[in-house]
């Protein structure tokens, strides 16, 4: 990174099943006009606009960044439209971060949304489409078999998913913007629920949420102008791998892994366990958390479940996980990624409510997308290196 | 030996999107719905934009002054669609054209329906053509016929 830059701005909308309240232009202006709040700022004060979603297909509404520059100030602006599949919430901000270390702007809006309501991910997802791969099932169909592998590799005992399950879920409990609120959620509830991919049932899959999330980012001399504590930005990165390609892991991702270290070194993380304070992981099926605690190097190989079962990832231990509820909470595809870099960057901002670790310095925030094959990640720190 | 029998069916998928349309442009299309009314919004500038629009595209701030505008206007230009294909709501040769109501001061895209292209031009006044079942949804307004030159 050239320059440094900071998130000085958060906007997130309240997530639920279904806002038919709003328009898309009314869902994605409600986050940014938050992230502006926060940021002490107005329309004028922004030079870009970044925008993410998940693919068109999923609401029918072609390039809707084109209709939603009205809503969110970007006419006679700048504007760009990222697209990584379900990591592209981290993606966008990582690319709309990277507008401002090249010293291309100065302060940047960023937006990512999803209005699930308004269509069904899962068969936008299975339509054939010529030349590519047909995913049958969805995302949870195409996810089991790699689920599957990791146990078989692991050995990982099957109650850890369900543990995952019920930890995000609690943690959900502590944050009101969370879409699913299961006051009575248990280890039980979890393991009688309806198996819909073998090994993933009901329950250890997401929801499907309507919602926004915004940040504002800006560049080191005018982060610390505004009224709020600056997250600065440590390290960020993106990588991607083919679908399918001769001796890819899809349990262990090469790209995955690549992009973490990646962070790391530019954040000066010599050992993530010791030195990340909490991290906001894609876990979009439970069994995803152990997997990506040894692909983001939390963990050894195999070892990721272990971490799992012994509470570290709770809120108080050694490596909390996803203390907002994350996307077993709450999944607004667009947007999903871009709240795991929000939620970290609230952590060390200090500002994170119920939910907040205490005492966090360096948080990561995670999304990954596709078949396991695009990553987008970053490090934030109270501290300005 | 016999072949097996190959079961086969069938398949074409198809998906219908919803749309939550929010307060404005829910407000206009149940007008076009329920009064046969179009309706503008009033923007920072003090223009009537029309269709309405939930922002400003000035200052950003959302918009709430509906007004009424008349369903006649005027061509301000028009494409002449001589093969419609079959997606076309009209199946005969037929007009694109944007048209500033009366009372409006932006354009509005709909289609003419004057039979022959000789009949239409910049400045040929236009009135809107209701449908007679209506489902708030932008063909409430089957077409506009021309009315004058």
């Amino acid at each position: 990174m050239s320059r440094l830059a900071a998130v000085v701005g958060i906007g997130q909308t309240e997530y639920r099943s279904a806002r038919k309240d709003v328009s898309m232009g009314g869902l994605v202006n409600e986050a940014a006009r938050r992230a502006l709040e926060d940021a002490g700022l107005g329309w004028d004060d922004i030079d870009a606009v970044v925008i993410g979603k998940a693919p068109d297909m999923f609401e029918g509404v072609l390039m809707p960044e084109l209709y939603l520059a009205d809503a969110l100030g970007a006419v006679g602006k700048p504007m760009l439209r990222v697209h990584t599949a379900g990591s592209v919430g981290g993606s966008t901000a990582v690319v709309a971060a990277t507008h401002v270390t090249s010293g291309t702007f100065d302060r940047i809006l960023t937006v990512t949304f999803e209005k699930q309501s308004e269509s069904n991910a899962m068969w936008a997802l299975s339509i054939p489409r010529p030349f590519s791969m047909h995913l049958n099932a969805g995302a949870g169909g195409h996810f089991a078999p790699h689920i599957r592998e990791y146990m078989r590799r692991s050995g990982a005992p099957a109650h850890v998913g369900p543990m995952v399950a019920v930890k995000d879920r609690k943690n959900a409990l502590k944050n009101p913007l969370a879409h699913l609120q299961i006051p009575d959620i248990s280890l039980e509830m979890v393991m009688e629920s309806p198996m819909l991919w073998d090994p993933i049932r009901f329950l250890e899959s997401c929801p499907s949420s309507d919602g926004a999330c915004a940040l504002v980012i800006s560049s080191e001399e005018l982060a610390t102008k505004g009224p709020n504590k600056p997250a600065w930005i440590r390290g960020m990165a993106m990588r991607s791998e083919t679908m399918t390609c001769k001796g890819r892991d899809e349990v262990n991702p090469l790209a995955g892994s690549e992009c973490a270290k990646d962070v790391y070194a530019q954040a000066g993380i010599g050992n993530p366990r010791k030195e990340v304070d909490m991290a906001e992981v894609y876990v979009p099926f439970s069994w995803y958390e152990p997997m990506w605690l040894e692909n983001l190097g939390f963990a050894d190989e195999g070892e990721g479940w272990k971490l799992t079962e012994a509470g570290e990832t709770e809120i108080g231990g050694s490596i909390p996980f996803n203390c907002s509820g994350g996307v077993l909470s709450t999944n607004a595809i667009g947007a999903s990624g871009m709240i795991r870099f929000a939620e970290s960057a609230m952590q060390v901002r200090g500002t994170a409510g119920e939910h907040q670790v205490e005492g966090a310095k360096m948080a990561v925030g995670h999304a990954y997308g596709a078949s396991a094959q695009f990553f987008a990640m970053w490090a934030v720190s109270s501290e300005k290196p | 030996m016999n072949s097996p029998e190959i079961m086969q069916e069938d398949f074409s998928v198809h998906y219908t999107y919803t749309r939550s349309t929010g307060p404005v442009i829910g407000d206009f299309l149940t007008a076009l719905r329920d009064k046969k009314q179009i309706l503008g919004i009033k923007g920072s500038d003090g223009r009537t934009l029309v269709p309405p629009m939930e922002f400003d595209p000035i200052t950003t701030e959302p918009l709430s002054e509906m007004v009424d505008v008349s369903d006649q206007g005027t061509v301000t230009s028009f494409c002449w669609v001589k093969n419609p294909i079959k997606h076309h709501h009209i199946q005969h040769p037929f007009a694109f054209a944007t048209i500033r109501l009366d009372g409006a001061d932006t354009d509005f895209i709909h289609m003419v329906d004057c039979g022959d292209e000789a009949r239409i031009s910049v400045g040929s006044r236009v009135k809107a053509r209701w449908a007679d079942e209506r489902s708030g949804t932008m063909t409430d307004i089957v077409a506009f016929d021309v009315t004058g030159a």
